[in-house]
């Protein structure tokens, strides 16, 4: 061997060698944003909401212009949004317009390719056999009135999927990131609307205070674990209150929802060009546009079948669900004074509820870009190496 | 190690000297790891170093899992979810270990077909390809297995599918599903089992990967010219050759660095893209979902099953002579199998004396249209079985047999082959020009 491929057999190892401990510490250092912590010497209030404390005193570093440029984007769709918003409340008034909004809503969905786009009146026409088969397939099915959702459906044929529309949320992509602002407000409509009926029982509640996550002040956690409903500690034999440890509550039964905590990967919002998928690259795996899209997707209409009540909704498959509008305008009051538009709130639980499904998500890219680009290095110096080595045995390249 | 003559390996120190009489185990390092390698190998020659990277990665991934994992029924969806809040660097590990089986399969898949093309089963390389037709159905057994233990809707429902298929088998079919099952249906039976096989038989694939190597390393690499390395005398072969270390390592890992750019940018940025959104609900025997679909690895297979359905005349001419002991369900069975069989037999089904597909004008043909129907089933796998798929289906799946059963047996009869070079030094002096003076 030359000099010169000693030379790179070291670089090489040295490569490896950097690579593998900047992997090791991936996965124990907290990454770095300048945290919104706030020790909070006034903040000991029982309400979990850290916004105005947290944006007063997060030290503008670098935290907050980060939240702005990712906020950015995100304000860009409710504009977007914001014709069929109207259209909806018009609808409420009036409900002869369905054309109009079912017109809309093609205009605002995705391109042609992605997925079965139908107009909201044609679902009237076509009976939602899937959920039916199923209602009647599942003893539970009948009291679980958001069981029988199911993933948006990429083949098309004759029942109503569902129309998934794209939202560009901050944290999409692979520099995406969670806006924290994002997330407290998100966790303030699930606390205030979505937990009266949904449980979220894999999510630890401390993790609530995740610098990857809402980022709230420790003793917040414990004053909003405390307000949960309690649980039953079979070391007491009795019921106790909630602390941080402890994770969010189960609810079950007649009537209730299903659980929340990864409702955001398990439905698929849309499949890509040609059902490749590929778009979740840049766009995200669709799950939290689909609970936007679902949350902001009811029609106002409503009909009676075998004694339950359903709800005209653009989103969900079939055309009608049996979760009574949840969000209506200003059904929560946000303390940092962002409009509490039906379409605001929405977006806001679906960022929340992609967070609890993917906790780690902002660490795993940082992961991804680390090793991606120590690999690409890897990969370069190995190029080298091999030219080299082989270079006697080619004519080609004179050595 | 018989086969092409090189230099052995030769103790020097004393405790070498020493060792060597009582274990030779360095020599068993220097041989294999010296071992004189064709020349002319292209890039299509990398798999086999990524595919002992997967297994090595699915194995160290895995044992860590294991090691946070619960095996029952009420507790493998929350220690999964566990493994993904609260371990450290569990969110890695897991999603790794999901993806790193599909560039297993990547490269599985790439590395059959590129021994499809250049011949690379034919005498006398038969039981190297036997081998390796094993390892890819442990494979097959495994990732099924690991796809179970999430307990999610597509877990539980894939299992109920694919143990259902060995319920077909006439007259002795419930029995074994449900000696496979533990019981009547998938339950914690079922989990704990497919718990423990899926420990176990990575392992069983490490030792046949270990006689896998041996194999071929007895015979030799094929190459991309079909044609043998000579081995009158040393000087010739080390015309033909060059030491696997480190000409072949090095050009190998580069392959792999590259390729793991791809890997880790999937894993990190879209570690869900080939996964399935339904095994984020957990597994509820009360409700079936709307598809059940297997992962993309089985999808041509699995159409190949769907393809022969009751409507076909050749299932309704089976079920009628062998009156109905083979139905349309059990038919499905077989044909999938079969369709494996077929590729397992490929060393006794081509006929052909010349070995590399590169000097076979009309197999060049037959091949690129098997590879692509092994897409267009993939393809059509994924579909739901109505409208024009099951035709689809239907024409893959005969395609697939009748290259293996029809085509590759008459070509050998009525094929003119190109001329063949006659070494490989010639082969690849051919693009590279001829050695020009040693640099040292």
């Amino acid at each position: 061997m030359t000099l010169r491929t000693k030379t790179l057999t070291a670089a090489l190892a040295l490569t490896i060698s950097a690579g593998g401990l900047a992997w090791a510490q991936d996965s124990t250092t907290v990454p770095m944003t300048a945290p919104a912590d706030a020790p909070a010497a006034g903040a000991e209030g029982t309400g979990f909401v850290a916004t105005p404390e947290a944006a007063e005193e997060a030290p503008a570093t670098e935290a907050q212009p980060e939240a702005e440029a990712t906020e950015a984007p995100a304000e860009e769709a409710p504009a977007e949004a914001e014709a069929p918003a109207d259209e909806a409340a018009a609808e409420e008034a009036a409900p002869a317009d369905e054309a109009a909004a079912g017109a809309e809503a093609d205009a605002v969905g995705l391109s042609a390719g992605e997925e079965s786009v139908v107009p909201v009146e044609t679902t009237e026409a076509i009976p939602a056999v899937e959920d039916h088969a199923r209602l009647e397939a599942g003893v539970e099915e009948a009291v679980d009135p958001g069981a029988d959702e199911d993933a948006v459906d990429p083949y098309g044929g004759g029942t109503y999927y569902g129309h998934t529309e794209d939202v560009a949320f901050s944290f999409e992509g692979p520099f995406g990131r969670f806006d924290q602002f994002q997330l407290q407000r998100g966790l303030q409509v699930y606390t205030e609307v979505c937990a009266a009926c949904h449980g979220m029982q894999y999510v630890p509640i401390r993790t609530l205070s995740d610098q990857n996550g809402p980022g709230l002040p420790e003793n917040q956690v414990r004053a909003y674990a405390a307000e949960l409903l309690p649980i039953f500690d079979p070391a007491l034999g009795e019921e106790r209150p909630r602390v941080p440890t402890d994770h969010f509550p189960t609810i079950e039964g007649a009537g209730m929802g299903p659980d929340l905590s990864v409702m955001a990967k398990a439905r698929a919002g849309f499949h890509g060009p040609y059902g490749t998928g590929i778009n979740q690259l840049v766009r995200g795996i669709g799950g939290p546009e689909y609970i936007y899209s679902l949350l902001a997707g009811y029609t106002g209409q409503e009909k009676e079948e075998a004694g339950t009540l359903y709800y005209g909704n653009t989103a969900f498959p079939g055309g009608w669900i049996s979760m009574a509008p949840p969000l209506s305008d200003d059904r929560v009051t946000y303390e940092d004074g962002t409009p509490a538009t039906v379409e605001q709130m929405s977006m806001d639980v679906a960022a929340f509820l992609m967070w609890t499904a993917e906790p780690k998500m902002m660490d795993r890219k940082q992961v991804g870009l680390v090793s991606v680009l120590f690999l690409i290095l890897l990969t370069v110096l190995l190029y080298l190496t091999n030219k080299r080595l082989w270079a006697p045995h080619k004519n080609k390249l004179k050595h | 190690m018989a086969g092409i003559p090189h230099d052995h390996y030769e103790p020097k120190s004393g405790f070498e000297r020493w060792l060597h009489r009582r274990l030779p185990v360095a020599g068993l390092l220097y041989d294999t790891l010296m071992i004189p390698t064709p020349k002319n190998l292209n890039w299509m020659w990398i798999w086999g170093i990524v595919l002992v990277f997967c297994l090595v990665l699915q194995i160290v991934t895995g044992i860590v899992l294991v090691m946070h994992y619960t095996p029952h029924v009420d507790l493998a969806f929350a220690s999964v979810e566990h493994i993904m809040r609260n371990v450290n660097g569990g969110y890695m590990l897991r999603y790794l270990h999901a993806n790193g089986a599909s560039l297993f399969f990547v490269a599985v898949y790439l590395h059959i077909f590129r021994g499809l093309y250049y011949g690379s089963y034919k005498a006398p390389r038969e039981v190297t390809w036997i081998i390796g037709m094993l390892i890819y159905l442990l494979m097959m057994a495994t990732a099924f297995m690991g796809y179970v233990l999430p307990w999610g809707q597509m877990s539980f429902w894939g299992a109920t599918v694919i143990t259902g298929l060995f319920g077909a088998i006439p007259g002795v079919g419930e029995t074994i599903q449900t000696w496979l099952l533990g019981g009547p249906a998938v339950d914690n039976a079922t989990l704990n089992r497919f718990f423990s096989l899926h420990y176990l038989l990575p392992f069983v694939i490490l030792g046949l990967v270990i006689v896998h190597i041996w194999a071929f390393h007895t015979t030799g690499n094929n190459n991309p010219t079909g044609v043998e390395v000579r081995r009158s005398s040393k000087e010739e072969a080390e015309r033909d050759t060059l030491p696997f270390w480190p000409y072949f390592v090095i050009k190998d890992l580069f392959a792999l660095a590259l390729i793991l750019v791809v890997f880790f940018a999937i894993v990190g940025f879209m570690p869900n893209y080939l996964g399935h959104a339904d095994n984020y609900i957990p597994a509820n025997p009360m409700v079936t979902p709307a598809h059940i679909v297997p992962e993309w690895y089985f999808l041509p297979f699995y159409a190949i099953l769907r393809a022969f359905d009751g409507d076909v005349w050749l299932v309704q001419l089976v079920q009628f002579v062998t009156f109905g002991i083979v139905d349309a369900k059990f038919f499905g069975v077989l044909a999938m199998f079969g369709a494996i069989l077929v590729l397992a037999l490929a060393p006794w089904l081509d006929t052909s004396r010349v070995r590399s597909g590169r000097y076979r004008p009309m197999f060049k043909w037959w091949f690129w249209l098997l590879a692509a129907d092994f897409m267009l089933l993939m393809w059509v796998g994924a579909m739901p079985a109505e409208g024009i798929y099951p035709y689809i289906a239907l024409v893959g799946s005969a395609y697939w047999f009748a290259y293996f059963l029809v085509i590759l047996p008459l070509l050998g009869v009525i094929e003119k082959p190109d001329p063949v070079p006659a070494t490989i030094e010639e082969d690849f002096n051919a693009h590279y020009g001829a050695k020009a003076t040693p640099a040292e």
